[in-house]
């Protein structure tokens, strides 16, 4: 029910008709929170966005996971050719893809700590890519060997070490180029763009490296 | 309110629209308002021409105050939002793994209840005693099992899974005699998943029982929820030593509880 006080202050507007403020102070009043509100939702939408960091779901949390474990794999067999390969430039490309690589892992998980996200994921590896490559019941993601290409690299001796590495290597740094342009395409967080952004480049020259020294060695 | 209160046809709805719109800043409220007027009919209640004012300001004043009051929500609804989600963030934002840890009901943590047992990961050959089974620290083997979601069928050395979950791994064990639909929703849980693998354990007091370095959790059902909890968080981040692998170096994928002295073959 209408108070007696609005009925007055209508009538006095209806009397004056035209003029639209019966009462200005609640005009004024109504004009300012409909300002305040705006300003509310702009600075709401503005924080959020510029506080937000790369949820669970995210490509940037898909590739930081996916891609220390791909990485793994690479340092894995990097470190066979380090030990155990005959030609001196496959220990030494060996030694240096293991060090950058095993680095990159560290930079990967402090993002997925700075995002308050774990290191294992809940959505299934590579889901996160943009074009929807699928991994299999083992996790093998692009390029990664299988356990028994991963055994027998373990067991090769001599210059079977160097012809088995850079076979393997070669493929492991094609999946991570496709994976890094995967990223690449899916986000625009500058930590991770720069981080692709120079994996891709390095991986690439790498595997022109490597093919190199397998015309060297056969 | 408005819509149906009655009154005169033609005065009321030119008086509604030009002090409203302008006012609330609300058109599409106005609109209704105004375009249902003309069709309601006149009632007696509203009285004959003389009664006109009191009928046109019942309505007027509550059109009008639809507007602030519908903003004073509004801006109050958003400011409770923004404060609720500001709390909501800093609670939630700064849990930490262990705080996620601790609430998962029936984990021990041994780093807090006991320390010591878990305070020696010295290398050592040759099989070790344990203060719990499975162990959750201690003494262990040079050589790590490999824990790159392995999936184990036989059990393997403590001694070995140990060093593992030093490294960061967590370790799921079930008594040999989990039904195989049991242990295939167990190894859903590791498989594919760095930091994690899985092995049947000879005398387990519960079907199941999964540790990492300090932590352990023993429950009834391989359905349990607990156990992807247990293993999602503590994963790599109950690691002693931040930054260890559990795919490259010095590893065994052998089974068979009897630990295994291996060269340090280098790279292998």
């Amino acid at each position: 029910m209408p108070s007696a006080v609005q009925e007055t202050a209508v009538e006095e507007r209806a009397a004056s008709a035209e003029p639209r403020p019966g009462s200005p102070m609640l005009r004024y009043l109504t004009l300012a929170m409909t300002a305040l509100l705006l300003l509310g939702i702009g600075w709401t939408a503005a924080t959020l966005y510029a506080g937000r960091t790369p949820g669970e779901t995210s490509a940037e949390a898909g590739f930081a996971r996916d891609m220390s474990r791909h990485h793994a794999q690479a340092v894995e067999m990097a470190m066979v050719a380090y030990a155990k390969g005959q030609d001196p430039a496959v220990r030494q490309i060996g030694y240096d893809i293991a060090l950058t690589q095993q680095a990159q892992i560290g930079h990967m998980q402090r993002w997925l700590q700075e995002w308050d996200l774990l290191p294992t994921g809940s959505r299934p590896a590579m889901e996160w890519m943009p074009d929807g490559v699928t991994v299999d019941a083992n996790g093998l993601m692009p390029g990664m060997a299988t356990r028994e290409e991963i055994a027998s690299l373990h067991e090769a001796q001599g210059a079977e070490v160097d012809r088995l590495f850079l076979d393997l290597m070669i493929k492991h740094h094609i999946g991570g180029v496709h994976m890094a342009d995967g990223v690449l395409d899916a986000s625009d967080r500058p930590e991770v763009v720069r981080m692709a952004q120079s994996m891709k480049q390095g991986q690439q020259k790498e595997i022109n490296e490597l093919r190199k020294l397998q015309q060297g060695v056969g | 309110m408005s819509i149906s209160t009655p009154g005169g046809p033609q005065r009321r709805p030119t008086v509604v629209s030009t002090g409203k719109k302008p006012a609330a800043g609300r058109p599409a409220a106005d609109t209704k308002a105004a375009s249902t007027k003309p069709a309601t009919p006149k009632r007696a209640g509203g009285g004959g021409k003389g009664p006109r004012k009191p009928i046109t300001p019942v309505k007027v004043s509550q059109g009008r105050s639809w507007g602030p009051i519908a903003l004073f929500v509004a801006v109050g609804v958003l400011a409770t939002s923004i404060i609720g989600y500001g709390a909501w963030a800093a609670i939630r934002g700064a849990q930490t793994w262990e705080e996620k840890a601790a609430q998962i009901e029936g984990i021990v943590n041994f780093r807090e209840t006991d320390p010591e047992a878990i305070s020696n990961s010295e290398h050592r050959s040759g099989k070790q005693e344990y203060a719990q089974s499975p162990p959750v620290g201690g003494p262990h083997n040079n050589t790590w099992q490999r824990c790159l979601g392995d999936v184990y069928d036989a059990p393997i050395a403590a001694e070995h899974a140990l060093h593992s979950m030093e490294h960061g791994a967590i370790w799921l064990t079930y008594r040999p005699d989990l039904p195989a639909a049991d242990v295939e929703k167990l190894a859903d849980v590791v498989r594919g998943n760095d930091f994690m693998m899985m092995s049947p354990y000879e005398g387990l007091d519960k079907p199941v029982s999964i540790q990492a370095w300090g932590y352990q959790l023993k429950v009834d059902n391989a359905d349990d929820p607990r156990i992807k909890e247990f293993a999602t968080t503590l994963a790599q981040n109950a690691t002693v030593e931040p930054g260890a692998t559990c795919s490259a170096g010095n590893y065994t994928t052998g089974t068979g509880t009897e630990p295994r002295d291996l060269q340090p073959s280098m790279g292998g």
